[in-house]
Order: C-alpha cells, then structure tokens, then sequence
C-alpha cells in the first residue's frame, strides 16, 4: 500500500504537533522544572519537523537509490514487476484481522477451535488447497497448545474443546 | 579459574544444553526460510524464553539467531532467494556457484566462515567488553544520553532508506514508548484513558507485530517462491581449509569490519555483510571475477556478518543499548531474566557472562555439524509451502504474544503494531528504526530527564564533560552526514557537468 510521501508526511507533522501540544500540557512533578512534558514535547517537535521534511521531498534521492538497487535485482531475477490489482493489498488486512478474532472470540470459543479458524482461514489465503489447509488445522493448535499449555504453562482459555492434559 | 568454571557447570546443565539444541534447530529451520527473518525468529522465541532459567534463555537468542544467520545463506545460493536479510547481499555470487555446478562449495563456504567468523565475534567481545566497562563505570547520565541517541542515529543512517523517513520512524518508536505510567511524573501519559494503555506499549508484542505479522502481510501479496528441486549434495566441507589458508587476509578483514560494525549501535549482520561484500570487491585483485561466483566476497561476507552478530552484544551487555535489532530483542530478555545490562554484570555477575562466551563458543562450533545436516535436510524443509507455514507463525505470534503477560490486549498491540510495520516498510519507514525507538525510549527518556534535572535545566553540562562532548560531535556528525553525501554528490554531479 503505497502513500504519497505528501500525505505520510502532513500525517507524521499532525501527529507530532498532537503529541507535542498534548505532551506541554502534562501536569508537572511539584518542584521540579523538567517532568513528563519534556521528553514527548521535544520528540513531538521533532516528527513536526520530519513530517514537514518528508512532505517537501527531501531525502527522496536516497530512496530512489534504494529502489534502484532492489528493481534492478528484480530485473535479473527475470521476476517482470506486476502492478498490483488495485484492491489486492486488501488482502493484507486478513492477517491482523485474524488476530482481533482470536482476542474477541478466544474465551468464548476456547483456545482451539480458534486457532484453528485462524489456520484455516490464513492458509487458504496463501492459496493452499484444502489437502493441506485442513489438515494442518486440526493439528497445528493441537501441537501449539501442547507446547505452550503443557510444557510453558500459559493459561490458554479450554472454551469449547477442553484439550485432554 | 573458579568463576570459568562455575559457569562451565551452569552451560552444562541439562536444560541450558537442551534449550541449545532445541533452538539451534529452530534457528536453522526459520532462518532457512525466505521471508522468516533470523530477526524474526529470536522474536517469535522470547515467550517461551519466559519459561526458561535465565542462562538456558539467553542461550536459545544466542543460538537461535546465530543460527539463522547462518541458514539464510541455504535459500540464497540454491534459490536466490535470500532466507534472511543479512544473506542479501551476496546471493547472486552464491547463486552464481550453483549455477556453476558447484552449491557445495557456495554452502561450505557459508557454513565455514560463518562458524570462523562467529567464533572471531565471541573472542571481540571476550575482550572487549570486559575493558570497555573500565571506562563506562566512569558514564554519567550525560554520557548514557548521548551514547543512547548516538545509537538511534547509526540505526537511522544504515537504513537503505531516506534517512529523514528513518528519524521519523524512530521517533515515532520514542513517542510509543511515552504511552503509559512509566515516566518521571509517574501520570498516565497518552492513555486516552484506556485502562489497558497505562502499563504502556509491552516491547514484546510490539516487536512480534513489527517483524512477524507484518511479514507475513506482505508475503499474501507476494507470489509463492518457487520450489527447491531435489538435490544430492557432495561433500560440503571439502576444499575449505585451502580456502581458508587462500583467502586469510580477506577472511580477517571481513572478521574485523563484522565486530566494528556490531559494536556500534544500530547496525548489525545485514549491514556487515553488505559493507564487507563492497569492500571485498574494491580490495580485490580480480574485481571482474565478482558476480561469476567467485569464492573470494563470500568468504569476507561470510565471514564478517556472523563476526557481527557476537560483537553486537557488547553494547548491549555494558550499556543496554542495542548493537542491532537482535540485541534489541535480547536486552528485554537479560531484563526480564535480572540480568540487567551495564557494567556492574561483569563484576557481579562475572559467572554468567563466561557462560554466555562459552555458549556463543559452542554455539558456533555445533553449527557446523548441523548444518551439514540442515544442507542436507533443505530440500525437505523448503518444499513446505507458506501455506502451511504462515499460519502457524500467526497463532504462534498471537499465543507468544499472550504468554508474555496472560494479557489478550497484547495480541491486540500485535495486531496493531502488524498493521503498522507493514504500511511503514511499504512507504520506505524503516521498522528496525521505530523497534529500536520504542525499546530504548524509557532509557533515554530517563537519563534525558535525571541529566536535566541535575544541570537545573541548564544543556551546558552535557556538552562540558569530555566523553560527553565527544559523544555529541558524534551524534550531530551522524545527524549531518546524509546532507554532506548529498552535497558531495551533488557538487560530484555538477563538476562532471561542467567538464563535460
């Protein structure tokens, strides 16, 4: 997903402006002149500063050089550079999806039925043919619950499928 | 004596030994794989290093991360495709060898110098660090200031990347590490009122959402790599002692460039490799044998990012302020662990420091018998689509993530920080520079404030004391160096203009 280098910058400069503004504005330690304001006050006027930089363009010779270096690796790999479909970064929004499922519904569910979905759901994302994706399924949280409940002992919630150890 | 030994009798307790062999395993697995960094790999072992005793912890990062150092050179010469980034910058030599019916040698090489060249590291900081911690006993919170920015700076000036986008990065990392009740006035900072926010952003879960879930994001939008054909290898090690004696200059050379680069803050195997592969080449007296696979830059290439992963450790240990983002990943562990960096560790905690050199010893010595059999084992281990893989490393992220501190709020900041690796590395953000923000913005948050607060909030003092001062010429130096290259090339541009 690639921005403009306009906007990620005016976004790093708001950002900074907020943190600063909001970092000022910290109740000081009594009797002391420097307190929790200082350090995001400076850090806040610094992103004001990069964002601004970054939004003029400056810097960027270094970049292009970089992306030289990469596309010409490319080009001998005999890889040809395919834009991507419009939309198709989308897809990279299933992984952290993914894992906002597993907070939501891991105490309801339990622990494997959970990673289970989530096994399923991303294999089938990387394309892998039911052949693989199901089986790894029902065995990958079985394993991973093995490993981490019974040797590290990390309280994973039995919700529906309560594992036998 | 009796020290070296006691810490003889600490490596060799069953479950250190263990947890060596376990994750040496892994290591080689993970760094073996393309796309799964040996970065990676050390994040995705910190929760279980939770559940360790603190050497046999210390020991699965050493070993882990050596390892997959190692490892990814595997994929590189026989796909070229590197398994990790620190393997980047000579794969097309390698893969040139195997091209050339010779992957044995491209290996061997890999495997041989990495070993040498790992063992050259641990001697670095063997001696180093004990004499470098002379002089930081004598480190104010002026000079821990500037040795901490000093540090973020280097990190910002080595990402391939336009060094104003890595300052930015890195302090967005410093501002992340604000969130929370830890600061001076002991407020909550940042917390939007969320109940969740007031221990602050755990390192952790921010680290495995910054290299693994964003890695694996960016691999579903990435075609599948192709398959390793089926391969059987001659003898691997064959040849190599006449390399070594052949090309001892080149391999010493890359040795120290490696520890020069470790020891300073921020850069690490990545860069060491590409520094000495560049340097390798200029000092050559066959350059135009470069690029044909030839053996000479990978044995000084190989030799020096391994050097660099033992060296990284020295500031680490001494001042807690990471020598790359492997280190990084291993200072949150020695803290949790009560091993907590700086240079009383190599008084009071003389034993276990002897025990880590002897780890990172044997680290790099069983290296070589496994990864033999790793070479030999590739062509199975690489046929397992990222299908299969994928999805593991995500539960793993998110279980890992949770066991930190039975927290589910934790898998959410590894969403988050997922989301947020992934936008950044695809804008030209560097992420190494915001994890190193975030994991050493309590430090310099502190020693900036305690230094204030001492001075009256005067900033004569922390250019008066003499380290101090030289500290800051350094950092504003490091500040202003990207202008100077560009005004070097762009004076270089205009004189070859007028010339011509």
């Amino acid at each position: 997903m690639v921005i403009s280098d306009r906007i990620t910058g005016a976004v790093i400069a708001a950002l900074g402006a907020a943190a600063a503004y909001a970092g000022s504005r910290l109740p000081p330690v009594p009797g002391q002149q420097v307190g929790p304001s200082a350090f995001p006050t400076v850090i806040g006027l610094g992103l004001v500063v990069c964002g601004v930089l970054v939004a003029l363009g400056i810097g960027r010779s270094f970049e292009d050089e970089a992306e030289a270096d990469v596309a010409a690796s490319e080009e001998a790999k005999g890889l040809e550079h395919v834009p991507p479909a419009r939309l198709s970064w989308l897809r990279a929004a299933i992984p952290p999806g993914l894992l906002l499922f597993y907070v939501y519904a891991v105490d309801a569910l339990g622990f494997v039925p959970t990673a289970a979905v989530m096994i399923l759901a991303l294999a089938l994302a990387f394309r892998g043919s039911l052949r693989v994706a199901l089986p790894m399924a029902v065995l990958g949280p079985i394993l991973v619950h093995l490993l981490f409940y019974k040797l590290l002992r990390v309280p994973l919630p039995p919700g529906l499928v309560p594992m036998p150890w | 004596m009796t020290t070296f030994l006691e810490a003889l009798g600490m490596v060799a307790a069953p479950d250190v030994l263990l947890a060596i062999l376990v994750s040496a395993i892994y290591g080689l697995v993970v760094g073996s794989m393309p796309g799964l960094s040996a970065t990676m790999a050390t994040a995705l072992l910190v929760p279980v290093t939770f559940y360790l005793s603190p050497i046999a912890a210390v020991a699965t990062i050493i070993t882990a991360s050596a390892m997959a150092i190692f490892s990814g050179d595997i994929p590189g010469a026989l796909l070229r495709i590197p398994g990790t980034p620190a393997s980047a910058a000579y794969v097309d030599e390698a893969y040139a060898m195997t091209r050339k019916g010779q992957p044995e040698l491209a290996l061997g090489i890999g495997l041989w110098f990495s070993a040498l060249g790992g063992i050259a590291g641990t001697i670095s900081l063997v001696v180093l660090a004990p004499t470098l911690a002379e002089l930081a006993f004598s480190f104010s919170t002026f000079e821990y200031f500037w040795l901490a920015i000093l540090g973020l700076m280097c990190a910002t000036l080595v990402a391939r990347s336009s060094p104003i986008k890595a300052i930015a990065a890195m302090l967005i990392g410093l501002l992340v590490s604000c969130i929370g009740m830890e600061n001076p006035g002991g407020i909550p900072r940042f917390t939007f009122g969320s109940t969740d926010l007031l221990g602050g952003i755990e390192v952790v879960p921010a680290l495995v959402g910054a290299f693994a879930v964003s890695e694996v994001m960016r691999a579903l939008l990435l075609p599948e790599p192709p398959k390793m054909p089926h391969r059987r290898f001659g003898s691997i090690m064959a040849g190599q002692i006449r390399l070594t004696k052949q090309y001892w200059n080149q391999m010493t050379r890359g040795n120290i460039v490696g520890i020069i680069i470790g020891v300073l803050p921020g850069a690490g195997a990545d860069m060491a490799a590409w520094v000495s592969y560049a340097m390798s080449k200029r000092f050559s007296r066959t350059p135009e044998k470069f690029g044909t696979g030839h053996p000479e830059g990978l044995v000084e290439a190989g030799a020096s990012n391994n050097a660099s992963l033992a060296s990284g450790w020295v500031p680490s240990l001494l001042f807690g302020i990471p020598g790359d983002t492997i280190t990084a990943i291993a200072i949150g562990v020695l803290y949790m662990k009560g091993l907590n960096p700086g240079p009383t560790l190599f008084t009071e905690r003389a034993s276990s420091m002897y025990a880590l050199y002897i780890i990172f010893m044997l680290a790099n010595i069983i290296m070589i018998p496994l990864g033999i059999m790793m070479i030999r084992a590739t062509s199975h281990v690489l046929r397992a689509p990222r299908a299969a893989i994928m999805p593991i490393v995500l539960v793993c992220a998110a279980v890992g993530a949770f066991a930190t501190g039975n927290n589910l709020f934790a898998v959410t900041v590894v969403a988050a920080f997922g989301v947020i690796g992934f936008v950044m590395e695809a804008n030209g953000y560097p992420v190494a520079a915001l994890v190193l923000g975030i994991v050493m913005g309590t430090m310099v948050e502190q020693s900036l404030v305690t230094s204030l607060i001492k001075s009256d909030g005067s900033l004569l003092p922390f250019f008066e004391r003499p380290v101090s001062a030289i500290l800051a010429v350094m950092t504003f130096a490091a500040l202003l160096w990207p202008a100077g290259v560009w005004l070097h090339r762009r004076l270089g541009r205009r004189g070859r203009a007028q010339a011509a």
